[in-house]
């Protein structure tokens, strides 16, 4: 009886409808069902796309449950504790969402405040949050955990009624999602309500998966999952060169397109158009000023780097209609819809299915609109890629996005972030933690060590108790140093990025970062572009880059580090089947046409793949002997297979190689002739020993010392700083690289290291994939082509500088072949500065 | 004046005239201090850095050591007390310190133990040590600045886009640098220019480049 009487009441959507029809709108099937769901006292997970009406798809019964429960005095009085959590990626779209949430509360004339708590957040408005606890409280994965590192947490978290996590599928796959994973699980402990858990995510291949990861799979077969229908349609065009390079070389040709995109610019009220970085955002803005100066005013830039101010002079002038282009980084995919953008340009391959029709569905916003998206090339053979994802289109291809698994280095900052704030059991909190997705797999030794990793330092040798961290006291651990507390909080969060310095004008005026690597190849005097704009440097002061404005047009422009992204294994299928229809002469796309001048020179000279070989080239140059393989399996996974075709061959002679890799292929080079008959008849690919053999060219490669960077520093093992602030302990700094090589001769068991060589074994978990691809090759028939020279696949993979290398030769043989390398001289006083 | 200096692969020089070890940066404590800071690197790696002067000794039958700054990383810790003790199972040998940047510790400290400390440089003719390399104005007239701190290394290039670091002695017109010894302890890589002398440390051997 009760519980229809509840059911009678959950249907009281009065207030959610009134608002809606006061708006002029009526709440979409989707919305309704959600609220239906959720007032049902269910989990769930929306799937909806950005600007699809989510926000209000949760917020609503998020009011309707405290409405339902105080039917006669919800406009007067307060719950006065905290009753909705929500997380967000992005701190910039915490802004909009909160904006949007307390207008709502407004209208319908509830009392609540809506909070933001992000890395923007003022002291004061903290200390005004501390003294009146506001009813929503919205925040990014990392604000939540220093929450979480606060003296009175479980208090500020006791009652709370749901936790929304918004754009879910953003943080799944990354540290930050499991970041996401342990709050929840602390959360669930010290909230005896039972909060209801609602994510919202966009189209990804693994949804269930999603949900089970904050679920649990018992939690994932109850939960509601609830499907946004909004078709969109979208439209695919590539923007075609007259005439294809025969040798791509990336991102030339994408600049000599740039006047055709001008009509494209023209034509719509706005465009965005969207570049893979953010050097390329820099050099497309200032060719654009170059060759169509009458866009000035009417064209603007957005990224990462760039002061928040200017862009949200962007953002806004993109929601007034004010601006005609757009030129931006994946800074501008997520957040409210910007309703003037028409159109949408792709600068280069997007390198997944999703992420470019995210792109295509930040335009078109009119009722019944489509989007409209344009690909641009950067070399010829992204004209590929282009058919390739109209393919997905037409096939509703979807990425997943795979959880990711036993994170030591975010658990250690974990539990130390807990440490500085009210403590830990360690048996509640090992529960707690084994219950997570990522730790389901976590056995009480690895526990163990990692208690002992912060309250002993590890390697548990007894004189050497000088280590100060986490203090167990009373059986509750915590740390009781203010300044250990000081510095973790500080470094808290998973994202770890190279050091950056502020540029700033002489006269004042904060215009955005660059990170220290590339100003430290400055000279003073020398002209760089930022923002636009064509800066001197004046001098370096206390982190900061003191410009001026130039007139000199021939700046260099910064680089900012940053791993090229693999391509996804959906769009690298859709590939290979795109090559192999146009071998067959069956794959009609314009985009394939263009192309087909590249592909018949490759055939002459050597082969196009179809599904069942695998090309493999063998050729000398000026270079040395250069031995390339083209699975066509995405960037990562070539790191590993070329790395397990290097150490294999190296076994055979003492021999020493350079590799290098994009999504298509990889290739050895050697200056020493490569036995690659004799290799190609040993099956190199063979899955006899393959772990071991994946471990020890991991181990022989830097493949693991270059993962072990944001591990060490997720782990608190480097201190890196603030963002744009001094690292203040000058005497505790020693680079990742040294710590990696200490811990590899003294501690080689450390499951930081373990940890390093999993991530590079497995490339962030793809090990299915790996191993996959394995079994995809050993199908395949050999197919070895002994072209007259460099073919147009192997180009853009031989141009390549960035190279792993591996060797099984001495030392002093090497050295012997080797010469000292003499560059320019600083100055008088030798190399010094 | 045909001083006799042998360089060992594992980065000190043997000054055979005066019978004097140079070491420089050992950065002795520097684990203890990161692991009073909470930075959990392994306590042992000074232990194996004692292990390997006393293999100098022994095997050169030097009568000093000289070094050349950076001794100890920093505030005091339990590791300068090993370090102590270390000194007296070396009873026939002096031990002089020319202080570096990180050579902190308060003078009590340093008078009580059996090391001599010189606070900028030691004059031992026709050579001038420091732990920073002297600007040219201040070098003194006829004397070889030998120092470290900068702790090089070189980059060789090779075919195939090869390349390796080093660790090296650097011999240069107005100095040179000693690799630092210290096993936690980092690179910086040197541009030499043609007439610099640079000797790298392959493994176990000493090559001239």
């Amino acid at each position: 009886m009760a519980k229809r009487k509840v059911n009678e009441l959950q249907q009281d959507f009065s207030v959610a409808r009134q608002w809606f029809s006061d708006k002029g709108w009526a709440p979409f099937p989707f919305q309704e069902d959600v609220w239906r769901a959720y007032l049902e006292e269910k989990n769930g997970l929306l799937n909806a796309p950005t600007g699809s009406g989510k926000t209000y798809a949760l917020w609503f019964p998020c009011l309707l449950e405290w409405i339902r429960n105080n039917p006669d005095d919800w406009q007067g009085k307060r719950p006065g504790s905290l009753q909705v959590l929500w997380i967000t990626p992005l701190r910039a779209l915490a802004r909009d969402l909160q904006q949007a949430m307390q207008q709502v509360c407004d209208d319908i004339g509830l009392p609540w405040t809506v909070a933001l708590r992000t890395g923007d957040t003022s002291s004061a408005e903290r200390q005004r949050q501390l003294k009146k606890t506001p009813e929503c409280i919205i925040t990014t994965p990392e604000s939540l955990h220093l929450l979480l590192s606060q003296k009175d947490s479980s208090r500020l978290f006791r009652n709370f009624r749901a936790l929304i996590i918004d754009e879910w599928h953003e943080l799944l796959g990354t540290k930050r999602g499991v970041q996401v994973e342990l709050a929840i699980s602390r959360l669930q402990q010290i909230n005896k309500q039972q909060p209801k858990i609602w994510a919202v995510s966009a189209t990804i291949g693994n949804l269930e998966q999603a949900i089970e990861v904050l679920l649990g799979q018992k939690g994932a077969r109850e939960a509601a999952i609830i499907k946004a229908a909004i078709d969109k349609k979208i439209e695919i065009a590539s923007i075609l060169p007259e005439e294809v390079e025969k040798f791509p070389w990336a991102g030339y040709l994408g600049i000599k397109l740039l006047p055709k995109i001008l009509p494209i610019v023209e034509n719509s009220q706005s465009t965005l158009l969207f570049t893979n970085t953010r050097s390329q955002t820099e050099i497309w803005y200032q060719q654009l000023m170059a060759q169509a100066p009458e866009l000035a005013g009417l064209v603007a830039m957005h990224h990462g780097s760039l002061d928040r101010e200017v862009r949200d002079w962007v953002e806004n002038g993109l929601h007034e209609g004010k601006l005609k282009l757009v030129i931006c980084t994946s800074s501008l995919d997520l957040g409210v819809d910007f309703k003037p953008v028409e159109t949408v340009i792709q600068v280069g391959s997007p390198k997944g299915v999703a992420r470019f029709m995210q792109r295509a569905g930040r335009s078109g916003h009119q009722p019944g609109a489509i989007s409209r998206i344009y690909f641009l090339p950067t070399h010829s053979l992204e004209l590929v890629e282009a058919a390739a994802l109209k393919k997905a289109l037409k096939e509703e291809v979807y990425e997943s996005r795979p959880p990711l698994e036993k994170c030591i280095d975010v658990l250690l900052q974990y539990m130390v972030t807990l440490a500085i704030g009210e403590g830990f059991d360690e048996k509640s909190l090992f529960e707690a933690v084994k219950n997570t997705y990522c730790y389901r797999h976590l056995s009480r030794e690895e526990w163990e060590w990692a208690l002992d990793f912060i309250t002993t330092g590890g390697g548990s040798l007894q004189e050497y108790e000088e280590f100060n961290k986490v203090d167990l006291v009373d059986g509750i651990y915590k740390v009781q140093n203010r300044r250990i507390a000081m510095r973790h909080r500080l470094s808290m969060g998973t994202i770890v990025s190279e050091p950056v310095l502020k540029i700033k004008y002489i006269g004042g005026g904060f215009i955005g970062t660059v990170e220290e690597s590339f100003v430290s190849r400055l000279k003073m005097g020398d002209v760089f572009w930022f923002a636009g704009r064509s800066l001197q440097l004046e001098r370096i002061k206390d982190l900061t880059v003191l410009v001026r404005k130039s007139k000199s047009n021939k700046g260099v422009v910064p680089r900012w580090a940053g791993g090229r992204l693999p391509l996804s294994t959906q769009l690298s299928k859709l590939i290979r089947q795109t090559l192999e229809e146009a071998a067959e002469g069956k794959n009609n796309e314009p985009e394939m046409k263009r192309v087909e001048p590249i592909l018949q020179l490759q055939s002459r000279w050597s082969a196009i793949p179809d599904s069942n070989t695998l090309l493999v080239e063998h050729f000398l140059s000026r270079e040395g002997y250069h031995l390339l393989f083209y699975p066509f399996e995405g960037r990562f996974v070539h790191e590993l297979l070329a790395a397990l075709v290097a150490y294999r061959i190296s076994r055979l002679i003492p021999i020493t190689f350079s590799m290098a890799m994009n999504d298509y292929g990889f290739e050895l080079l050697s200056d020493t002739p490569i036995p690659y008959q004799e290799a190609l008849e040993q099956d190199l690919f063979s899955t006899k020993n393959l772990m071991e053999d994946v471990q020890q060219s991991v181990n022989s490669t830097e493949m693991a010392k270059r993962r072990f960077r944001e591990i060490a520093a997720i782990a608190g093992l480097v201190f890196q700083g603030y963002p744009g602030k001094p690292i203040t302990s000058k005497h505790l700094h020693a680079s990742s690289q040294i710590i990696f090589d200490v811990f590899g001769e003294y501690e080689p068991n450390n499951l930081l290291m373990l940890q390093a060589r999993q991530e590079a074994m497995s490339q962030l978990q793809e090990q299915d994939r790996f191993t996959e691809t394995i079994n995809r090759i050993n199908r395949q028939r050999l197919r070895l082509e002994l072209p007259p020279r460099p073919t147009p696949f192997a180009f853009p993979i031989m141009v390549d500088r960035l190279r792993e290398r591996l060797t099984s030769e001495k030392l002093l043989d090497r050295i012997s072949r080797m010469q000292l390398s003499l560059e320019e001289y600083a100055s008088k006083e030798g190399f010094l500065k | 004046m045909g001083q006799q200096l042998q360089l060992f692969p594992d980065k000190a020089i043997f000054w055979k005239e005066q019978k004097s070890l140079l070491l420089s940066d050992v950065h002795l404590g520097k684990a203890a201090h990161f692991r009073k800071a909470g930075i959990a690197v392994p306590g042992t790696i000074h232990r194996h850095d004692l292990e390997r002067i006393s293999n100098l000794i022994h095997q050169t039958g030097a009568e000093r050591v000289l070094f050349l700054g950076d001794l100890f990383h920093s505030e005091l810790n339990k590791e300068w007390w090993f370090f102590e003790e270390w000194l007296h199972t070396h009873q026939e040998v002096q031990f002089v310190l020319i202080k570096g940047n990180h050579d902190i510790l308060p003078p009590a400290i340093y008078q009580q133990s059996r090391l001599k400390i010189a606070e900028e440089e030691l004059i031992l003719s026709p050579f001038i040590l420091t732990h920073e390399p002297l600007n040219s104005k201040k070098s003194k007239k006829g004397l070889y600045n030998i120092c470290g701190h900068i702790h090089p290394a070189i980059k060789l290039r090779g075919g195939a886009f090869q390349q390796l670091r080093l660790p090296c002695f650097y011999f240069g017109l107005h100095y040179a640098l000693l690799p630092a010894f210290g096993k936690f302890t980092g690179f910086y890589q040197i541009k030499p220019k043609k007439e610099d002398i640079i000797f790298a440390i392959a493994e176990d051997r000493v090559l001239h480049l």
